[in-house]
């Protein structure tokens, strides 16, 4: 288990040291200069380089991508070139906007896919397994922004159920998850239809294997041997699509928060990159990513919380 | 039911052991699947305490029996007749009232140990469930009684812990544990489907001892399902044969083997006992020598930063096979022989010592060396994998042509296919066909037309007829004695099965842990094996009675 | 042949035809604006209806189609052509160092959200059909690698491929020779797959302004106009949509169909 854990862990830092590395070089090609762009063209020599100073820009790019890792790894983002303020801070706003989204979509996504892929499953075949099929194979086919205008088209303008878009802040918390629900339904639904056919696929391929038969053959009943036997079985590669699934929720938050005008890292992203607010980018791009290489080290350590086979080898 | 079956040949035992009403009366059960039919109206009766072995070939229907017996026929299957366990009817019973006969009163051992066990619980947890999922106990109670099964079955806490998970025990410890959740509440009748086909012959043998021992302790019904004669002549009682979905024969099993009414069984006893008729040889120069070959795999490390823990598969082997000379290597699973099989052919490297076809090393410098390889090749085991299944057979045999620095083309090319195909005993004009319009015995004699195709000097069969029913294994034990004869093949036949090996070799190599511990004629290896694992091999393998006569040697039961 | 392959194909097909007859005609010409039929719900004249410009929505789904079409098969020729040799490669020398670095990489891959690394892409060289095709082809590299790398392991260990190093076949060789077609089928299917996620992602990234940019019509772009009238001209934004489920449909059909037809044990990457 120990060892398990610690080669976990290498390949968590690698992974995030490359990431960093890659960002870092790709960002570092983009064409233009941050300080004369922030300047204007009639900006004067002598006033770009003391901003390049300031910016830290003068640097060597093997300093600047230490001092950029170095900073994050201590709360430190930089300082937005647009807005002279620490990049941290409005990162933090948007976080409180963006990750509860995401969490909240994923929750919604487990919930509706996990019954609907056992309830396929367990009537494989029949009317029940066709029409959960053909929801899913139409769910996967929606595009989640064009599902959100339709959710705002029918529960925003014609029944007005909810608001159109806009967040009005964790102060009140009910208002701040009902502005929440639209876009997490419009996330959630098309990612549920993928997991609910993972849920299925796998959970018959685990009903044929051999174990179920002797489990059958002990007494227990097609629904006990899916429940005792078949679940924890049928979880190991639900769970892999689980945490993939988390990635494409952070990605797509940034897409939903535009439909719904919401003051996410989506809309901080997108901000930047019209007004070449590289650092912003950078830091906001490898926050996300972190995110999502240590949601996938949450899910190798579920791995070896299901599978005894995972905690004794390697 | 509509239509009545044929009268059974074995209806006189009806009224022998019918003294009290037989615990199994399998009355004239159909299955059919689709429509197709896959039991034709079998009867059968088991009596409390009696082992009764259902044999036959793939597809005769013997597993069918057993599951239809279990009410776990497939979906669509539909059974008719009758099925009456202490007289009453099972198959028109509602699924919850079978799941309550499921596991008390019918256990199940199933033949792959290996996946038969939900890899997620502990042994003890899933026996206990038997006891739990009947309410047979409280959880305190069939905790008890779950480990006491254990420890029955030859698994004591004190040697393997019960709080182990499948994948940290052995074939035959898993097997055992499958026997313990099978008979945990002890049921009247056991259903055991090749429990031991997929083991090791020693393992098997302790199997079939537990087996037997838990019969006569319970005084359970044992129905055994087996395609191996020789074990349904160590354990039965009783014997049914069965082919193509009818049960051709049935009889007290010493009866039985002492007079074959029906022609197929006399085929099945044939073929399992069969031997090739070997000609004589002189022995010649030595041809390939191992000389002190060890094979060493760098196994995971210890802990996180420990050493590489290593595993010795071939260690410190030396034979000569000569010119002309015909050798077998038996051995255990795990015992290194494939390891060396794979050396000898010069597709992995030796951590030391050498091996040479006529004096040159098969393997040099990192590289095998591919002018000694085109003088040797190999026959594998597996019918259906042998093959790939997108060419045609010509393509398919005439791969062994790389090899050669001016392959023949054109009608030297075909001359080559056709005299191959015809050696083995197929047609010329299977050539343009593709691998999935053959049946398994086929598929083996084109893998050895592949084989012969450039002339070796040397072939390795490679497990080459043990997926094979006995019939087709026998008739391909004759083609690869009459090819012997024919081309002069000099051959290593590799087998875990001892009674093929007597039968198509002159000499024997025994191999264990890496090490050959006896070699020598066959029939002196046989007859008297010096090593004490060559007698505890022999010993452990099931024979058959040596003639369809008059037998001492039947089990008195 | 089965139901949802014929169907699947169909609608495939519909949006294939409805691509390349653009070239030569669409119902009508979508460079003149004409501002006074501006939003015109569908009817016989428009069957789609108009857009705020006043072009006739069908015209422009025509024409979108060519992008998210070409967007998304250059894309999965991207990872095909790169994923396929890696993947058949890392599983000849499997456990080697090459191994190591493709299995490792495409992890590392598979770890970015690919959106996210679409945007970094675009954000950086800029938007553009170029730079979009470019963004979801790396993200197909390692899809196809590891499903390659799988299926060719697989293989590796059966009989007919040791029956080919006993022939002396080199490991390129029987890469080639026995791997490459025995995971045909698998590639056809996982293609099918990845060709409808580009079309997703294409519309994803032109919604954002990311993909194509105006005067190119694409499905997204069309929907990101589409947002401010949806109150005004729900059609506007109902149609590009519907365009993009059915394509992506019908594309999810086939692959489901063409492994029913070749062989319904194939596994398909799911992501």
């Amino acid at each position: 288990m120990l060892a398990y854990l610690a080669k976990r862990l290498v390949s968590l830092a690698v992974s995030l040291a490359v990431a960093s590395l890659v960002i870092f070089l790709v960002v570092e090609v983009a064409p233009g200069d941050p300080a004369s762009y922030m300047l204007g063209i009639n900006a004067r020599p002598d006033t770009v380089a003391a901003l390049r100073a300031e910016l830290g820009l003068d640097l060597s790019k093997p300093e600047r991508y230490v001092a950029w890792v170095g900073g994050m790894l201590t709360g430190d983002f930089g300082t937005s070139y647009t807005y002279r303020t620490p990049v941290s801070q409005m990162v933090a706003d948007r976080l409180w906007v963006s990750l509860p989204l995401a969490l909240y979509a994923l929750s919604l996504s487990t919930l509706i896919a996990f019954p609907a892929g056992l309830y396929a499953a367990s009537r494989r075949g029949r009317m029940g397994d066709a029409a959960v099929m053909g929801a899913t194979q139409l769910g996967v086919a929606v595009p989640n922004f064009w599902f959100a205008m339709l959710l705002v088209l029918l529960f925003a303008i014609k029944l007005g159920w909810f608001a159109a878009g806009g967040f009005p802040g964790w102060d009140e918390p009910l208002q701040a998850i009902k502005a929440l629900t639209l876009p997490a339904i419009a996330l959630a639904l098309p990612q549920a239809a993928i997991l609910a056919r993972v849920m299925r696929s796998s959970l018959i391929d685990i009903l044929g294997e051999d174990f179920i038969r002797t489990a059958r053959a002990k007494g227990l009943s097609p629904g006990q041997a899916l429940r005792r036997h078949g679940l924890r079985n049928a979880l190991i590669p639900v769970l892999t699509i689980v945490g993939l699934q988390f990635s494409f929720l952070l990605a797509g938050a940034i897409i939903i928060e535009q439909v719904f005008f919401l003051p996410g890292l989506g809309r901080l992203i997108f901000q930047s990159i019209t007004q070449r607010d590289l650092i912003v980018v950078e830091s906001v791009v490898m926050l996300l990513v972190f995110a999502v290489i240590v949601v996938n080290f949450l899910v190798d350590l579920a791995y070896a919380a299901v599978d005894p086979r995972l905690r004794t080898r390697r | 039911m509509t239509s009545s079956g044929p009268k059974y040949p074995g209806g006189a035992e009806r009224s022998e052991a019918g003294a009290e009403p037989p615990l199994l009366d399998v009355d004239r059960l159909s299955v059919t699947i689709g429509g197709k039919t896959i039991l034709h109206a079998i009867s059968l009766q088991i009596a409390a305490g009696e082992i009764v072995a259902l044999t036959g070939e793939s597809g005769s229907g013997k597993s069918m029996t057993a599951l239809a017996t279990m009410g776990l026929l497939p979906g669509r299957a539909r059974a008719s007749g009758a099925l009456r366990l202490d007289g009453r009817d099972l198959l028109p019973l509602t699924e919850p009232q079978l799941c309550a006969i499921r596991g008390k009163q019918i256990g199940m051992i199933f033949q792959e140990p290996m996946t038969a066990l939900n890899p997620l619980q502990t042994i003890h947890t899933q026996v206990a469930e038997t006891i739990l999922i009947h309410g047979a106990a409280s959880r305190a109670e069939a905790s008890r009684i779950a480990a006491d099964t254990l420890a029955r079955v030859g698994l004591p806490p004190d040697r393997i812990s019960h709080d182990r998970y499948p994948h940290e025990l052995s074939g035959g410890q898993r097997q055992r544990v499958i026997i313990a959740m099978a008979i945990a509440l002890r049921p009247k009748l056991l259903i055991a489907d090749e429990p031991t086909t997929a083991l090791d012959v020693t393992t098997q043998a302790q199997i079939l001892t537990l087996l037997k021992r838990l019969v006569r302790e319970d005084g359970m019904a044992l129905m055994m399902i087996t395609h191996d004669l020789a074990v349904v002549h160590d354990m039965a009682d009783r014997i049914a044969v069965m082919k193509d979905g009818e049960i051709v024969e049935t009889g007290p099993t010493r009866a039985l083997f002492a007079n074959m009414r029906h022609p197929y069984t006399r085929a099945l006893f044939e073929a399992s006992r069969h031997r090739a008729v070997l000609h004589r040889r002189e022995a010649a120069e030595p041809l390939l020598r191992v000389a002190q070959v060890h094979r060493v795999y760098p196994g995971p490390r210890q802990g996180l930063f420990g050493p590489r823990s290593v595993t010795q598969a071939v260690r410190g082997v030396s034979f000569d096979i000569a010119r002309g000379e015909r050798v077998g290597l038996v051995g255990e699973s795990g015992c290194g022989k494939s390891t060396l099989t794979r050396a000898i052919l010069g597709l992995e490297p030796v951590t030391s010592g050498t091996i040479t076809l006529d004096g040159h090393p098969v393997f040099t410098h990192g590289h095998p060396n591919l002018s000694v390889r085109r003088r040797m090749q190999v026959v594998f085991q597996d019918p259906y994998g042998s093959f790939n299944p997108r060419h045609r057979v010509d393509r398919l045999i005439t791969e062994p042509f790389h090899l050669l620095p001016d392959p023949p083309r054109g009608a030297a090319r075909d001359m080559a296919i056709d005299e191959a195909l015809s050696a083995v005993g197929l047609s010329p004009d299977d050539r343009h066909k593709h691998i999935h319009a053959f049946s398994g015995g086929q598929r083996q004699r084109l893998a050895i037309a592949r084989a012969l195709i450039i002339r070796p000097e040397l072939i390795l069969f490679d497990e080459a007829v043990s997926a094979l029913d006995v019939r087709v294994r026998a008739q391909i034990l004759d083609l690869i004695a009459q090819l012997s004869r024919d081309y002069g093949l000099t051959y290593l036949f590799i087998s875990h099965d001892l009674s093929v090996v007597r039968g198509i070799t002159d000499r024997v190599l025994v191999m264990q842990a890496g090490q050959i511990v006896e070699q020598g004629p066959t029939d002196r290896v046989f007859d008297a094996p010096e090593h004490p694992y060559t007698r505890q091999l022999i010993a452990a393998a099931p024979v058959l009675p040596e003639t369809g006569g008059h037998d001492a040697a039947a089990p008195a039961h | 042949m089965n139901r949802s392959l014929i169907l699947g194909a169909a609608l495939t097909a519909i949006f294939l035809v409805a691509a390349a007859l653009s070239f030569l005609w669409t119902p009508y010409d979508t460079e003149t604006l004409v501002i006074a039929n501006r939003l015109k719900p569908p009817s016989a004249v428009h069957w789609l209806g108009t857009d705020h410009f006043g072009r006739d929505i069908l015209s422009m789904i025509m024409l979108g189609a060519r992008t998210s079409i070409a967007v998304a098969l250059v894309a999965v020729g991207i990872g095909m052509g790169l994923g396929v040799p890696l993947g058949l490669a890392a599983a000849a020398h499997k456990g080697g160092w090459l191994d190591e670095v493709i299995s490792r990489g495409g992890d590392l891959v598979f770890a970015f959200p690919s959106l996210v690394i679409a945007i970094l892409i675009t954000a950086v060289f800029g938007p553009g059909a170029t730079n979009a095709i470019i963004a979801i082809g790396i993200f197909n590299i390692p899809v196809f690698a590891r499903l390659t790398r799988g299926a060719a392991l697989s293989l590796w260990t059966r009989e007919f491929v040791l029956a080919a190093r006993v022939a002396g076949k080199n490991r390129a060789r029987i890469s080639v020779e026995h791997i490459l077609p025995n995971v045909m089928n698998l590639l056809i299917v996982q293609g099918t797959i990845q060709f409808s996620l580009g079309i997703l992602a294409e519309a994803g990234l032109s919604y954002v302004g990311l993909g194509a940019q105006p005067p190119i019509p694409s499905w997204g772009r069309m929907l990101a106009d589409a947002q401010t009238m949806v109150t005004l001209a729900p059609h506007v934004a109902i149609m590009p949509g519907l365009a993009i489920v059915l394509m992506v449909l019908g594309l999810n059909l086939m692959g489901d169909g063409l492994r029913d037809a070749l062989d319904p044990r194939l596994k398909v990457l799911r992501t």
